[in-house]
């Protein structure tokens, strides 16, 4: 049973594709923790807001930062897809 | 002249000394051995340069210690001070680190090269290390032919050692039959003439052979067979520390003038220690015998004596130094200044980086954004408006209204003035730069180029928008100036935009914020649209103004997503790593189109 695991671990060590894969997902989900804080600091912002303009701005970056957050994680999804591929 | 002689007069000599002597024979196949042992040392560590070398450099220009260690660490480790000192000269070169942190490796770098006499004499003449080198070819030269990098870096490791002791058995077989013939110390020089003297072949030797280490290894060898004496092997290893600099000012004649700066500290470093050396050597000599007594080296061995000494004449040359430093820049930044330089000249490419992957990945970066430096003003002159106002904190509606005087700009001429030259540079630069690089890499070094191209459409697109803006924003048709400043405004605000988070480039969701501009500048895309139906029903602007006028938007949507698209790519300070993941995540035409259908009240609020 180790040495099954061993020879498991060896040939996704090996496997270069499956290597980036690995290095790609680690760096977008940095990227993303960041994103997830920066929509938190605008969704506080909005509440503070003190006038529509502000609002309406700030809105805006938060619609936005949403949708990359979601592009991301469609991202994150379909990386774990192919792993299991 | 004498660079025509030279190779034609060094392969007679050699000849020569072949015919006369097969034990010459030996002893040269040894050097040329050793000397291919440490190319492929350098060509496998150049395979691990792809992040953490460059990592390790980053965290050392803090604080002078961290420097002095790296060079001692990194020179221990790979055993090669001139790989050092030609990385350090391309980071400086790129602007990745201060010339104090430069030369704090390069008196580190001086350091840990001594321990490389410690090594041959402690070790490479005690065992019998043919033995240890046989294996470590076969295994080094099979791991070469492996297809991925690391292995392939390990391999020319593994056989660079391999060479490397191999170079050196042979260097002191051929020795030890060299005794029986001739005996060399029958020309050996005592007194101050022997020293000079010596000083000179070892200096001439290591010019010739490019490396310290090697001749360091054949003086040690051959004090070890007795063929030179203590006395003028010391002289020999001053020589071959003064003649180490050569590589270092090869290295930097194509670099930039900290790099230069950087290669004459090495040269006074090592200029410094010799004649300190030279002037005590008898001194130097007792101290060595104390020191050796205290270390437990035996009276008559001499080899490790030489090592001591290396170390010792190296040590005082950095206690000497080492106070001088900030004195030795100060004296460089005089000394040396960067030649007059244009807007369009290249500051960051260097020959010497080329071969470094991720050197030459931030180098093309920085010289990316000195090209839109320049482009900035071109796109802001070609808007009527002044850099420094778009930079500023000033509203930008305030600058718009006093630009009056700002006189308009041939944007053609700048064009191939500042950018033309610069962006050529660069292309053919990430041309011979892809050749070391990995897939990832090429991915990352044609981002850049793309955002180079991005900069020069961004540019030829504010050429098509200047000619009616130049007519149409003092109008006395009120409608239309307001238009056309609107446009300016917009443009002005992406500018500025850019330039905010280009100064928070660590923070990833800085960077995608630039996405922002982008649908701000499509909605007003729209939004134009929506009102231009009713300026043109209303008689407040003709049929050809309004043509003019989509068309103008067009092109002020093209700059803003090229600039974007540019800053995206160029602002992120992060790995390569980061900025590609950030890249992913930038919202691409279809997704923004869809954003804006899901936000319908950013096109009416649009003024």
């Amino acid at each position: 049973m180790k040495l099954k695991k061993l020879i498991k671990k060896a040939e996704a060590f090996l496997d270069s594709e499956e290597r980036d894969r690995k290095e790609k997902k680690k760096y977008l989900k940095q990227v993303l923790r960041k994103l997830s804080k920066h929509e938190k600091r605008l969704k506080a912002r909005l509440e503070d807001a003190a006038n529509e303009e502000e609002k309406a701005r700030l809105e805006k970056k938060l619609t936005l930062t949403h949708a990359q957050r979601k592009k991301g994680v469609r991202l994150l999804s379909e990386m774990a897809e192919q792993s299991k591929d | 002249m004498i660079r025509k002689i030279l190779l034609p007069t060094i392969f007679a000599i050699l000849a020569y000394g072949f015919w006369v002597s097969p034990d010459f024979k030996i002893i040269a196949a040894g050097v040329a051995i050793f000397l291919f042992g440490m190319l492929s040392l350098e060509e496998g560590f150049k395979a691990f340069t792809g992040g953490l070398l460059e990592n390790l450099l980053r965290r050392t220009t803090d604080r002078l210690w961290k420097s002095l260690s790296f060079g001692v660490v990194t020179t221990t480790v790979m055993q090669s001070s001139s790989l050092v000192s030609v990385i350090t000269i391309s980071f400086l070169s790129a602007g990745l680190i201060p010339l104090i942190a430069g030369i704090g490796i390069i008196f580190g770098a001086n350091l840990g090269t001594t321990t490389g006499a410690w090594l041959v004499a402690g070790f490479g003449l005690k065992v019998n290390i043919a033995s240890y080198a046989m294996p470590m070819v076969v295994f080094g030269v099979i791991l070469i032919f492996q297809k991925t990098k690391e292995l392939k870096g390990i391999g020319y490791v593994l056989a660079g050692l391999g060479f490397l002791f191999l170079g050196i058995h042979y260097m002191k077989e051929g020795f030890d039959a060299f005794k029986s013939t001739i005996d060399l110390t029958a020309y050996a020089v005592s007194g101050y003439a022997g020293v000079l003297l010596f000083t000179l072949i070892g200096l001439v030797a290591t010019v010739i052979m490019q490396s310290s280490h090697a001749t360091l290894v054949l003086i040690i060898t051959a004090l070890a067979a007795q063929q030179i004496t203590y006395e003028n092997a010391l002289a020999l290893a001053i020589g071959a520390n003064l003649g180490t600099t050569i590589t270092a000012i090869i290295g930097s004649l194509s670099s930039n003038v900290d790099g230069r700066r950087l290669a004459v500290a090495h040269l006074i470093f090592n200029l410094t220690t010799a004649i300190v050396a030279i002037a005590l050597i008898f001194q130097l000599t007792r101290g060595v015998d104390t020191i050796s007594h205290w270390l437990g080296i035996a009276d008559d061995d001499y080899t490790l004596k030489l090592a001591v000494f290396h170390t010792v004449f190296n040590t005082i040359g950095v206690l000497i130094m080492l106070p001088l430093i900030n004195t030795l820049v100060k004296f460089l930044q005089s000394a040396l200044h960067a030649k007059v330089r244009t807007m369009a000249q290249p500051r960051y490419l260097n020959v010497s980086s080329i071969s470094l992957a991720d050197t030459a990945l931030e180098a093309v970066r920085k010289e990316t954004l000195h090209l839109y430096d320049n482009a900035f003003d071109i796109i802001a002159g070609g808007l009527r408006l002044d850099p420094q106002a778009i930079r500023s904190e000033r509203p930008l509606a305030e600058a718009i209204d006093s630009s009056g005087r700002i006189r308009s700009i041939d944007i053609d001429e700048q064009y191939n003035l500042n950018v033309k030259s610069l962006y050529s540079e660069i292309i053919a630069y990430i041309s011979r730069a892809q050749a070391s690089m990995t897939p990832a890499q090429i991915d990352d070094l044609f981002a850049l180029r793309a955002a180079g191209k991005d900069v020069v459409e961004a540019i030829k697109d504010t050429k098509h928008l200047q000619k009616n803006l130049d007519i149409y924003r003092g109008s006395n048709n009120l409608s239309i100036a307001a238009e056309y400043n609107a446009i300016r405004l917009e443009l002005a605000t992406v500018l500025r935009g850019l330039e905010r988070v280009r100064e928070r480039g660590d923070d990833s969701a800085e960077v995608l914020s630039l996405d922002e501009l982008k649908v701000e500048m499509k909605a007003n895309d729209k939004g134009l649209l929506a009102r231009l139906d009713h300026l043109v029903r209303k008689d407040l602007i003709s049929a050809q103004m309004a043509t003019s006028l989509i068309n103008d938007s067009g092109y002020a949507y093209h700059v803003t997503k090229n600039l974007v698209k540019m800053g995206e790519v160029l602002f992120s300070s992060g790995d390569s790593g980061i900025r590609s993941a950030e890249r992913s995540l930038a919202l691409d035409a279809d997704e923004m189109e869809q954003l804006l259908a899901e936000s319908p009240a950013d096109i009416e609020e649009t003024p």
